[in-house]
């Protein structure tokens, strides 16, 4: 079944195109990667997925609504997670109210001003879980902002998937990780991401190929090709428009 | 026993606040506490915009000024009986009063936060400040609106003629604001404003509107600006343009800066400091706003986390049990510090007084001697030496106390 | 009827330029270093008070050059020893510094100068009426408040958009890395700017002293107004600023000038009042009654409307 579905996105900043006209279409338990040089419109990409930029033109369908152009807060209320690729977390905040922040929306909190917070242990519980999945139980009581890099980058992967959404996007989840940081990262996101419908963005190829089972690659705002990870290996337009220049040996 | 332990500073609290009258009770005591209660709940209603919602305002006096000044007009009508309940109501007619119209305000205000907040609520504030003083019949031009509180039902025998009688009305009031304002923060709403503060673009992808969680947090202020704006009505029995203009504004900014901005303690430090400042220290010196000043860019320069943040910087050593070992450095720091600040007084003192002779602590000075200056200057210099020469052991102290060894956790 | 439209658009020119010359520091700063600068009417205010003392002893015209530039060393010292200390606490914290500022400046010149009015003279040089019109005379003075704030509009245009120094500066704005990185010295450049901001403002308040009194409360009328004309200028918009600074000095001389109210309006649509009526303020109300709020009201429709202001481009 087809969760998530562009259909001839584009947009535009000023005169200048970024994405030029992508169909995409996501299934059910997929682990889609899209890969592409820099400037390809990839975070572009994801922005207007997840609301954060109006499209120009085309429609993005969520389970068959429509979610172009509708406020982040809506479409992650649909069951659309997602991270940043810049940590993006609540840097005063500790480490336990991030993802207990995380948690509320989707726990059916709205905008209570009338539970109070300690009361809930159900709630209290739930983020407990996240935290231990995501290895952060122990820090639960510093500052966010003063964890270390791959912790914060942990807590910004806990924050997208606290919610328990059906589609969890992440933007290059192990950008600036140490080799070993980042086997751990895709040990994370393989055990977190269990059973959900998974769409990344990533440089390293080794992670690529390790971890998705659909590769869609975006050249100049174009997709120029989609299919499993074999086929994209093997296929010359790929090779000749981005593979040319970075070589792989997964 | 849970319980008690987590209620025992509220206890403490109530307790203090009932006390107080009983250990100072001449007229001006009874005056001071009665604003510094005001000061609390107007301060910690500030906080919940800046401290905990991001959102720095220069116009907070308006709901203030607004729950006052209807607060005022329901004490008329007390008397004249147009309606008729207890006086000891009228702080939830400011709060109403201040609700409304930061539901009516926050509704286009609370879009940004940011500039673009600071810059509408100044001209919010601007503009209601200048239209006070074209209503007249409302807001009674430069006299204001006086009423009379001891009208309407008793309150059990009490008709409150007397200030202290409203010290312990304020008191309570002042308790049950404080309460409630803590229980916000310990809601969804009041830790989605804290995250919205953070980081609002990130609240969107957690399924908020941060622009809502702004407004829900501006509104609960402004309901209790306006519970601080009935009290001081209660209070003083008359409510002036001044209580809604820039002047009131401005103040309560720096009650909540200089005490600390998120910190929950912080503005209730600083509506205390601020207050006794005014009340006590503009009887020994006309330049104590001068003083205000140099205070508040310190702490601004210095201490960006206020006086909450300053004590708060201690927690790990109290933790684990080194307080003790920064008692001596801080002790030795303070004798030049002390020195350096009281000549530096002594010198802003000195050339502004008219006076043959100032007295001075226990000092007669003479301001016009040559020696007297220069004795002055140097204790200044000398002093101000010292301290620059103590204050890296003193960082050092501070720091082997604070740093956690790798194995030691920092749990809460 | 005519000779009040005229003489009202003259003085509305004079406030205009006037706001003008505060409103460009102030655009200066915020497009450089994203600062709105709570405190630079209070270094308007200090422009005033300096000219005023070197006036009494070297005469105005020493006070028209020296005032500014001490008060543009004391911008740089605020921004080297201040600003940039809290630059890193973020914006919120920079704001109330500055406003921290605006409140010590005040108790400050307080504190030197009194807090009485200042008699603060303009030259006898230019104590000539410039014309007469309709028996009216246009004071020589205001004229050259106008020449000056006019110079200083274009001097400040070209020095930003042509010369070596302007382009650094219009480079900073954007991309204060890269210039960085092309071995400017960024943190001098704001320095300078916020100095040159402050100078100018210093220069408005040399000027206005003589005309607006000179004294402790001035920074405070002056300064809520500059802030609007700032925002509905659009932040960082020198031309916006230019384009609000004369709307709202117009709009101001107008409304004072004018003679009509409501009272007036309901005339026209045969409508009556009670003299007792609960509202009897809203239907007494004239327009030059409202003049000093139309400012605040014009600033909370925009920032409604289009909160990056008339010219901005820029969203925060």
């Amino acid at each position: 079944m087809t969760v998530l579905s562009l259909k001839a996105v584009r947009k535009n900043f000023g005169e200048t195109k970024i994405v030029r006209g992508v169909n995409l279409d996501i299934e059910q338990g997929e682990r889609h990667a899209i890969i592409g040089p820099n400037g390809a419109g990839k975070s572009t990409l994801f922005h207007l997925i997840s609301g954060l930029y109006n499209v120009t033109a085309g429609t993005i369908e969520f389970k068959g609504q429509e979610i172009q152009n509708k406020p982040p807060f809506e479409i992650s209320r649909l069951g659309l997670a997602r991270s940043f690729q810049v940590t993006n977390i609540f840097a005063r905040m500790n480490v336990f109210e991030n993802i207990r922040c995380a948690l509320l929306w989707p726990n059916g909190y709205n905008y209570s001003f009338w539970h109070l917070m300690g009361k809930q242990s159900e709630l209290n519980e739930k983020a407990i879980q996240v935290l231990e999945q995501i290895g952060l139980e122990d820090k639960m009581h510093y500052p966010a902002g003063e964890l270390a890099y791959a912790q914060q980058r942990a807590l910004e992967l806990g924050i997208a998937i606290a919610s328990n959404a059906e589609i969890i996007m992440l933007d290059e989840p192990v950008a600036g990780m140490s080799r070993s940081e980042a086997q751990n990262t895709v040990e994370l996101i393989r055990r977190v991401t269990a059973g959900k419908t998974l769409i990344m963005v990533e440089h390293d190829m080794n992670i690529v190929f390790d971890v998705a089972d659909k590769i869609s690659v975006l050249v100049y705002g174009e997709i120029i090709a989609s299919d499993m990870p074999e086929n994209i290996r093997a296929d010359s337009k790929v090779q000749e428009a981005y593979l040319g220049e970075v070589t792989i040996n997964a | 026993m849970a319980f008690i332990r987590k209620s025992s500073i509220w206890i403490v609290y109530l307790v203090v606040l009932l006390a107080l009258p009983q250990f100072f009770d001449s007229v001006l005591a009874i005056s001071i506490f009665n604003q510094i209660a005001i000061a609390i709940v107007f301060a910690l209603s500030y906080n919940m915009l800046l401290g905990q919602g991001g959102m720095l305002s220069f116009g907070h006096a308006v709901y203030f000024g607004l729950g006052g000044f209807l607060a005022v007009h329901a004490l008329n009508m007390i008397e004249f009986e147009t309606i008729y309940f207890s006086i000891i109501y009228i702080p939830l007619v400011g709060a109403f009063s201040g609700l409304l119209a930061a539901l009516f305000i926050g509704s286009f205000s609370t879009h940004k936060a940011g500039t673009v907040f600071a810059m509408i609520s100044l001209g919010i504030g601007e503009l209601i400040a200048a239209s006070s003083l074209i209503f007249d019949s409302f807001f009674g031009g430069e006299a204001g609106v006086s009423g009379d509180r001891t009208f309407g039902p008793s309150f059990f025998g009490i008709e409150f003629f007397q200030d202290v009688e409203i010290y312990y009305l304020a008191a309570a009031w002042v308790f049950i604001a404080t309460l409630f304002m803590y229980l916000f923060t310990q809601t969804p709403a009041g830790r989605m404003a804290n995250a919205v503060r953070d980081n609002p673009e990130r609240a969107q992808f957690i399924g908020y509107s941060a622009r809502k969680i702004r407004y829900i947090s501006f509104c609960a202020s402004g309901f209790f600006a306006g519970i601080a704006g009935g009290l001081f009505a209660l209070n003083y029995e008359f409510i002036t343009e001044e209580n809604l203009n820039a002047v009131t504004s401005g103040r309560v900014l720096l009650m909540a800066y200089i005490g600390g901005l998120g910190y929950f303690i912080g503005p209730i430090i600083g509506a205390v400091i601020l207050t006794l400042m005014n009340s006590l220290l503009s009887n020994y010196s006309e330049l104590w706003m001068l003083y205000l000043g140099i205070m508040f860019v310190l702490t601004v320069l210095f201490l960006p986390r206020g006086f909450a943040g300053f004590i708060m910087m201690h927690q790990i050593a109290w933790v684990r049990g080194k307080l003790s070992s920064l008692v001596m450095p801080y002790l030795i720091t303070s004798i030049p510090s002390s020195l350096f600040l009281m000549a530096c007084v002594a010198m802003i003192e000195m050339s502004h007084t008219e006076e043959e002779v100032f007295h001075y602590l226990w000092m007669e000075l003479n301001p016009s001697g040559l020696a007297t200056w220069l004795i002055t200057l140097f204790i200044a210099c000398s002093s101000f030496y010292a301290v620059r020469l103590l204050l890296p052991q003193l960082k050092d102290a501070w720091e082997r106390a604070n740093t956690i060894p790798e194995k030691e956790s920092f749990g809460k | 009827m005519l000779e009040v439209f005229i003489f009202a658009t003259l003085n509305g020119l004079v406030t205009g330029l006037l706001l003008f010359m505060l409103a460009s520091g102030l655009t200066l700063i915020f497009s450089m270093m994203g600062v709105l600068n709570f405190a630079h009417a209070s270094f308007y205010m200090l422009g005033a008070y300096f000219a005023y003392s070197i006036s009494l002893y070297l005469g105005f015209w020493a006070g028209l050059i020296f005032a500014p530039l001490i008060v543009g060393v004391l911008g740089a010292l605020v921004e080297r020893y201040g600003l940039r200390r809290v630059h890193q606490s973020g914006h919120v914290a920079e704001l109330v510094f500055t406003f921290g500022m605006a409140f010590l400046i005040e108790e400050a010149v307080q504190f030197f100068w009194g807090p009485d009015t200042k008699n603060y003279q303009s030259p006898d040089l230019l104590d000539f009426p410039l014309f007469t019109l309709f028996g009216q005379e246009f004071p020589a003075y205001r004229g050259f408040m106008i020449g000056i704030s006019i110079s200083i509009f274009i001097g400040l245009y070209y020095l930003l958009t042509r010369s070596r120094v302007g382009i650094i500066i219009q480079a900073a704005i954007t991309h204060p890395h890269t210039v960085a990185n092309l071995g400017h010295n960024v943190p001098f450049i704001f320095m300078g700017v916020f100095g040159v901001g402050t100078a100018l403002a210093g220069i408005a308040g040399v000027i206005a002293g003589p005309i607006l009194t000179t004294f402790p409360g001035m920074a405070v009328v002056l300064g809520s107004i500059v802030f609007v004309i700032v925002v509905i200028g659009g932040l960082g918009s020198l031309v916006g600023a230019f384009i609000a600074s004369l709307l709202i000095g117009l709009l101001q001389s107008y409304a004072i000038a004018s003679d009509v109210g409501v009272q007036d309006l309901l005339n026209v649509l045969g409508l009556e009042f009670d003299r007792n009526h609960p509202l009897t303020d809203l239907w007494t109300l004239t327009l030059p009654q409202v003049a000093p709020i139309l400012p605040f009201l014009l600033l909370v429709l925009v920032l409604i409307f289009r909160p990056t202001g008339l010219m901005g481009k820029r969203e925060q």
